[in-house]
């Protein structure tokens, strides 16, 4: 299957900080990848250099099987975490002049945008000045601008935070139909909720290097079903137990946990009873935040031990 | 190319559109009219009979002044050769009515009543002159409001008068012979320029060359903010990300400042419009509405067609050192401290213009004239005070020009970097390393 973005052991350095070390990952024509990672990992440098903002140090960015190119971004459509568009300017001023900039005519900028505003139930603020809109309305418009000129390739940064339920659920079906006529997207994130239910592979980067990089699906059965879910009411004293647990994530009356290597999960829901009641015991696949967190904590320790 | 076109465009109609451009490019004629009528309409307002006292035993003296006061007239003014700017105002035509009131036994007690007098408003001031005027020339004028100059100076003007006739008649000459002696003498001011001679009294041709420079400067200090603060929208607006996913840096500036270009020469162009259609270069209606001082002023097709040409040079030199301000800052805020150092030559012309209206040919005049931060400016001064040698305005053209196309180079390669930098402000040595980055 042909390969939308290529980045092979992409480099960007700013003065001595290494913002991006040597990633190398590539996204296939018509999926939704997720590139995930604690903040300061390296997200936003790494898709400066996808659009062409800012060019690598050395390693190699291709697009659409070519090297970067006007035509190739063209192509692309981009949302950035740092929502922007003229403030002053009508929201439709603001969507025509973007996709014009992207080679689109003028009345065609038009239909397409009323279309999208329609969907997003944005009809009647055509005209309104963008400063006028609620910052979840503004949100709708930027994504509206990212995908007017309809483009094949697809970079969003944060595209779900600040949407109401609502909102978000119109943004999740819009982003299944652009999937289902075969654009591909990229998603950076640390939302790993969203991640879970809409990517088909990820990048977790930490400290600008990749630390986890696959189909999600393969991600997770290779985790095995070492993780457990509980529900209880009073205390549980075994979660510091290293020979029973490896980490957990405790909510207070409800806790994820991995069970430490080479124990039983029986032993531990035996243990978990003479403490607490139990209101709920399941043995699961690791959730992608577990994932994410043990990844990340690992990644930064072995980081923190080399320097 | 068509990407510069939409950025042209969009610079172009967001800001013409503006209530702005609009009230800017109706007042700024409408103010320069006023700076040129107004001042003088309220010199030549009477501002009523003065009601004033002359308190001199000497009766003849105080006959004399009398008349003098009441017949007074500063336009018939015999001090021309010492006129300065500030006495201009009332040397054309400024009449004042006096009634004049005189009392010949000054005393102690009529000093007071007079004074009280002044000070309850029955009487608007005093003379007091002392029985040996004629030998110190000196005596004191009392009023309420000291700051009236036109005021007092007639009221010494006629006492000299009263007190040069008095002396002259003391050495045989007649009282008409008096009067010629002391009347006024006319000078005609010649101007002589490269173009021929012609006659100008002076303060047109001081007032004609200010009005182009103000003009010249407002449009090249605004238009240049304009610029700045576009860059900073963009990148405050963090739109800048999204343009960079269409377009390149250069492309953006550039678009940018000649778009905001085009709407300063579309403003001109209207000003210029707007001139024609109301009369000869727009002056001859102040000039006819002020007479004598302005008829003389007009603008010479030349200059009018130097005007856009200095301002592009001026507004392409200094919005690219804006863009550059632009990029380095995040806020308008932070951009008031950082634009300082560019504004400051454009400054130093205003301060300095005065003295090369006065006389072009100084060699101040000259070198400012030919440094790229101050020649658009300074040289179009000198074009229409008196235009200066050929060789002279190409000079400071091409020096401006190589000055802009260095000013570009270093501008976008600071603005290339800097917009995508946030937080806190560049020092000097990391703007050199963007300048080097590559």
């Amino acid at each position: 299957m042909a390969l939308t973005l290529e980045m092979e052991t992409v480099t960007k350095t700013f003065d001595e900080f290494v913002a991006v070390d040597r990633l190398s990952f590539s996204i296939r024509e018509g999926e939704i990848f997720g590139l995930l990672g604690p903040n300061g990992a390296g997200k936003t440098s790494s898709i400066r250099m996808m659009i062409g903002i800012t060019g690598p140090d050395s390693g190699s960015i291709r697009l659409f099987g070519h090297s970067l190119s006007r035509e190739g971004l063209d192509r692309v459509g981009y949302l950035p975490e740092e929502r922007g568009l003229y403030k002053k300017m009508k929201i439709m001023e603001n969507l025509v002049f973007l996709a014009r900039l992207k080679g689109i005519a003028t009345a065609e900028a038009k239909r397409r945008a009323n279309q999208w505003l329609e969907r997003f139930e944005l009809g009647g603020w055509a005209n309104a000045r963008l400063e006028e809109l609620s910052k979840g309305m503004q949100q709708k418009v930027q994504f509206i601008a990212a995908v007017l000129h309809q483009p094949d390739f697809m970079i969003l940064d944060e595209p779900f935070s600040g949407l109401d339920p609502a909102s978000s659920l119109a943004l999740k079906d819009a982003l299944l139909d652009l999937k289902k006529q075969g654009r591909t997207i990229l998603f950076s994130t640390h939302r790993m909720d969203t991640v879970e239910r809409l990517c088909d592979s990820i990048c977790l980067i930490n400290h600008g290097r990749s630390v986890l990089l696959g189909a999600l699906r393969e991600i997770k059965v290779g985790y095995g079903r070492s993780s457990v879910q509980l529900e209880y009411e009073g205390e549980l004293p075994l979660l510091h137990d290293p020979a029973l647990v490896a980490n957990f994530n405790d909510f207070g009356n409800y806790v994820e946990l991995r069970i430490a290597p080479g124990a039983d999960p029986q032993r531990l829901l035996e243990t978990a009873m003479r403490t607490a009641r139990i209101c709920k015991f399941e043995i699961v696949e690791p959730s992608l935040e577990e994932i994410f967190i043990d990844t990340v904590e690992s990644t930064t320790r072995a980081v923190g031990s080399h320097a | 190319m068509r990407k510069i076109l939409l950025v042209i465009q969009r610079e172009y109609i967001v800001r013409v559109r503006t209530k702005a451009f609009i009230i800017f490019t109706v007042l700024m004629p409408l103010l320069m009219g006023a700076a040129v009528i107004l001042p003088g309409r309220l010199m030549m307002q009477s501002a009523g009979t003065r009601h004033v006292t002359i308190a001199c035993a000497d009766t003849e003296l105080a006959a004399t002044m009398k008349s003098e006061l009441e017949s007074s007239r500063a336009s018939d003014d015999e001090e021309a050769p010492a006129a300065t700017d500030e006495t201009r105002g009332e040397k054309r035509g400024s009449k004042q009515d006096f009634a004049v009131t005189v009392e010949s036994a000054p005393n102690e007690e009529l000093r007071r009543n007079l004074t009280s007098m002044v000070r309850n408003g029955a009487l608007d001031g005093f003379a007091w002159i002392e029985p040996d005027a004629i030998r110190t020339r000196k005596a004191t004028y009392y009023s309420r409001n000291s700051s009236d100059f036109i005021e007092s100076t007639l009221v010494s003007r006629a006492l000299r008068l009263a007190l040069s006739e008095r002396q002259l008649a003391g050495h045989g000459f007649s009282a008409a012979q008096a009067k010629t002696l002391l009347g006024p003498v006319d000078v005609n001011n010649v101007h002589i320029s490269n173009e021929g001679a012609t006659q100008s009294n002076g303060l047109g041709a001081f007032l004609l060359p200010f009005l182009l420079l103000m003009a010249i400067y407002m449009t090249v200090l605004i238009y240049g903010l304009y610029v700045m603060r576009s860059v900073i929208e963009e990148k405050s607006s963090r739109v800048i990300e999204v343009l960079l996913g269409s377009l390149t840096p250069m492309q953006l500036m550039a678009g940018k400042i000649i778009g905001v270009g085009a709407v300063g020469l579309t403003q001109i162009g209207i000003w210029a419009l707007a001139g024609t259609v109301l009369g000869t270069g727009g002056f001859a209606m102040a000039g006819r509405m002020m007479g004598d001082s302005l008829k003389d002023a007009h603008i010479s097709m030349t200059v009018l067609a130097l005007f856009p040409v200095f301002f592009l040079l001026g507004y392409a030199t200094y919005s690219c050192m804006y863009a550059a301000v632009g990029a380095m800052v995040n806020s308008d805020e932070e951009a008031q401290q950082l634009q300082f150092p560019v504004t400051l030559p454009l400054i130093a012309c205003i301060v300095v213009a005065t003295a090369v209206i006065r006389d072009p040919n100084t060699p101040l005049a000259f070198w400012l004239s030919m440094f790229p931060l101050t020649s658009p400016i300074i040289m179009f001064v000198r074009v229409s005070e008196n235009m200066p040698p050929l060789w002279q305005l190409a000079l400071s053209i091409a020096l401006s020009l190589a000055t802009l196309y260095a000013l570009v180079w270093l501008s976008s390669r600071i603005y290339r970097v800097g917009i995508l930098m946030y937080g806190k402000r560049p020092t000097l040595p990391e703007i050199v390393k963007w300048i080097r980055y590559s």
